[in-house]
């Protein structure tokens, strides 16, 4: 390989970012544990736990009901998801001072890859405090930002002095951090494949950095070499502007064919809640919903309508899951995979007419 | 305690005060009101935590205390009772009990250590002006406040006390409310008072000569309106530079009779798209033409009689904008000033400075 020019990417990653919004447009809200997600009665989960209500182990994703059971003084909160997606927006404008090149990976979360950049003389570090200090005066939110030569780095090093952090890993450091690392937290490695390592005796990345890259292509094929390279520091992905996404979707495969149209529709039901959670975390919304059923002989078929307006909300998409998969066969056909997906994401003002702005 | 009164001289103070008890609260007794009743006379004080409203009234009474109760509830209650019922209020353990002629209510009260009062604060500034001026100011301003905005310093109105005068802006990024009246005060101040506040002291003000208090502190306005005394946090937050955006005149500059031109508008405006509400200004010699469509391909043209002469232009604009700007005017006639289709419109009355109104374009 080439010796290439060392990268500058900056990951950041806003603290406890729903809750904070949440605190910040309501005073009463400011020092209390806020749980922002379902009602602690329903069966709802978490999106984000302000950090008072981390301290008393309650993180995203758990069940709304749990976290209540662990902080029951706590402020539930339901999500506002237009104003996040608002506020999102005003923080990829700030990011957007900084660099062309922005990849966001979610409302909160977004890499910068500031290598050619000339602002801060072209300190990558100074950048970063920077982008920190103007996401709060445009926002009054705080952000948490990792500096390194990678987008594999940059995205721990952001981890590594939350809240309000700012942690640099050199390319000196980056073999050493790496080599402490335990396996759970490189990226790509999932609960499942952690086990796995351990049960082959590979706890961190010094572990894994002993074994050749054979041999973790031999255990886990293309993975494994890419495990081969993170042990070792090397992550050349590059960070991708505007990743032009079409549509989102989920599907699921049965251990067995379903024959029951209840069955089928209560499966649609949660492939569609995991739809509008993701769109929601993206700040997408689609105009069609598509639902896709592979019969157990493999044939498929596609079925879909549209919305009025765009539309991310899992409200909007229930009640149509029914009317679609009414229009296959599903049911007399026995069905080996459902899928959700929707489409058609809006652009904004096209054609409408653009509000230019006063500042 | 215990209080006769008739029903007017509790209703009157209450509705001044209950406006502000949020429908919905984080503490069971921002539900409530504060009465606190001294020798011959009783205060009542409702806040949100964010703006404060006690009011003063005599009674003639020898007790002294102090509770809180529900605040609508006893509202409603009084509201419904006829005119100029006498009214006996008394206390037993937790519970008030309100009777007057045949009727008996029993209220649920919470102990008055417990509702958060504001402690004193201290002022940096204090001015006094006719309650009509203030009212003005925020009338012919508040409708251009941002509303739930992440620029949170845009959720609220400016009030800017420098060189003898007094004025008040308000701007969502797409346009943007000046007015400015002259005042007398000792020392400049620059705060920002949250919208609700601004809401709320509109409705106290009255159309009078009447003067109002005004006290601004670091983290607190205050005004006193005759037995008022409203108490607002300020946003703490930096106000754009308005004086950088109000632009100077035009090199169009447009005179048009202020309602033909808003009935006008009215009327294109019902063929616009409903969401974005975007018309576009044809500007000729003496002739303004205003044009909208809708998605479903429906138009509407109008041709206003302008005095103007010069070059043409055509430029678009959100056109709730622009009736917002010209309902908050006053006089006969209008006077727009343009430069080109990118740049901001600036539309005043003709024969005077004291508002103005910058509306940025739209792109069609």
């Amino acid at each position: 390989m080439k010796d290439k020019e060392q990268r500058k990417i900056i990951h950041v990653d806003m603290d406890a970012f729903y809750a904070a919004v949440e605190q910040r447009d309501d005073p009463r809200l400011r020092g209390r544990p806020v749980i922002v997600g379902g009602p602690p009665a329903s069966r709802g989960v978490v999106a984000t736990a302000s950090y008072e209500a981390r301290r008393f182990g309650v993180h995203s994703a758990m069940p709304s009901a749990q976290a209540y059971r662990l902080c029951p003084h706590a402020v539930f909160v339901k999500p506002r998801f237009e104003v996040y997606r608002a506020v999102s927006q005003h923080i990829r404008a700030v990011l957007g001072r900084y660099s062309e090149l922005i990849e966001p990976l979610s409302l909160d979360e977004a890499y910068l890859d500031v290598s050619i950049s000339t602002a801060c003389r072209g300190s990558a570090t100074l950048i970063a405090r920077d982008i920190k200090q103007a996401i709060r005066a445009a926002t009054g939110l705080v952000a948490s930002a990792g500096v390194s030569y990678n987008k594999f780095l940059a995205k721990l090093a952001s981890d590594l002095d939350k809240p309000d952090g700012l942690a640099v890993i050199t390319p000196a450091q980056g073999p050493d951090f790496v080599a402490a690392l335990p396996v759970g937290r490189f990226h790509g490695i999932g609960r499942a494949t952690e086990r796995r390592l351990l049960a082959l005796g590979i706890a961190t990345g010094a572990d894994l950095r002993a074994r050749s890259r054979d041999e973790l292509v031999g255990h886990f094929g293309k993975a494994g070499a890419w495990y081969h390279q993170l042990a070792r520091g090397i992550d050349e992905r590059p960070v991708e502007p505007d990743r032009a996404r079409k549509s989102l979707g989920a599907e699921t495969t049965f251990a067995t064919d379903l024959d029951d149209p209840a069955e089928m529709l209560g499966q649609l039901r949660a492939l569609a809640a995991e739809v509008a959670t993701d769109l929601a975390r993206r700040g997408l919304r689609g105009r069609t919903l598509t639902v896709k059923v592979r019969y157990a002989d493999f044939e498929s078929v596609t079925r879909s309508l549209s919305f009025a307006e765009p539309t991310a909300t899992y409200a909007d998409l229930e009640p149509r899951l029914a009317v679609l998969l009414a229009r296959t066969e599903a049911g007399p056909r026995r069905v080996r995979l459902l899928g959700v997906t929707v489409s058609g994401f809006e652009t904004a003002g096209r054609g409408q007419g653009l509000q230019l702005v006063l500042f | 305690m215990k209080l006769e009164i008739q029903r007017e001289q509790l209703l009157k103070p209450l509705q001044n005060v209950v406006n502000v008890v949020e429908r919905r609260q984080t503490l069971p007794v921002l539900a409530n009101v504060l009465l606190e009743m001294h020798d011959n006379a009783f205060t009542l004080t409702a806040t949100d935590l964010e703006v404060e409203l006690v009011t003063r009234a005599s009674v003639i009474t020898s007790d002294s205390g102090e509770v809180t109760l529900p605040a609508r509830k006893l509202f409603d209650i009084l509201r419904n009772l006829p005119e100029e019922a006498a009214i006996q209020l008394g206390f037993d353990g937790e519970r008030a009990v309100l009777k007057s002629g045949r009727s008996r209510f029993t209220l649920a009260t919470l102990p008055a250590a417990d509702f958060p009062t504001l402690d004193e604060i201290p002022f940096d500034l204090e001015l006094s002006l006719p309650q009509r001026t203030l009212k003005t100011l925020i009338e012919k301003t508040q409708f251009a406040m941002a509303q739930q905005d992440v620029r949170y310093y845009l959720n609220g109105l400016l009030l800017d006390c420098v060189d003898g005068e007094l004025r008040a802006v308000a701007t969502d990024g797409h346009r943007l409310a000046y007015a400015c009246a002259a005042v007398t005060a000792a020392a400049a101040a620059q705060v920002i008072v949250p919208r609700k506040g601004v809401q709320e002291l509109a409705r106290l003000l009255a159309d009078s000569d009447e003067p109002a208090q005004v006290r601004i502190g670091t983290n607190h306005i205050q005004v006193v309106i005759g037995d008022i005394r409203f108490t607002s946090k300020l946003i703490d937050g930096k106000f754009p530079d308005y004086q950088r955006v109000i632009p100077r005149e035009g090199r169009r500059v447009v005179l048009a009779d202020r309602l033909v031109l808003r009935t006008a508008l009215t009327r294109t405006a019902i063929l616009s798209n409903e969401k974005y509400r975007g018309v576009r200004l044809q500007l000729d010699n003496w002739l303004l033409r205003v044009q909208a469509h809708n998605p479903e391909q429906e138009e509407a043209e109008e041709e206003v009689e302008v005095n103007y002469s010069g070059d043409g232009l055509e430029i678009g604009f959100n056109v709730a904008y622009l009736l917002d700007a010209l309902g908050a005017l006053d006089g006969e006639l209008v006077k727009l000033s343009f430069n080109d289709a990118n740049s901001s419109c600036l539309l005043q009355n003709p024969d005077s400075e004291d508002c103005r109104y910058v509306i940025m374009p739209m792109r069609l």
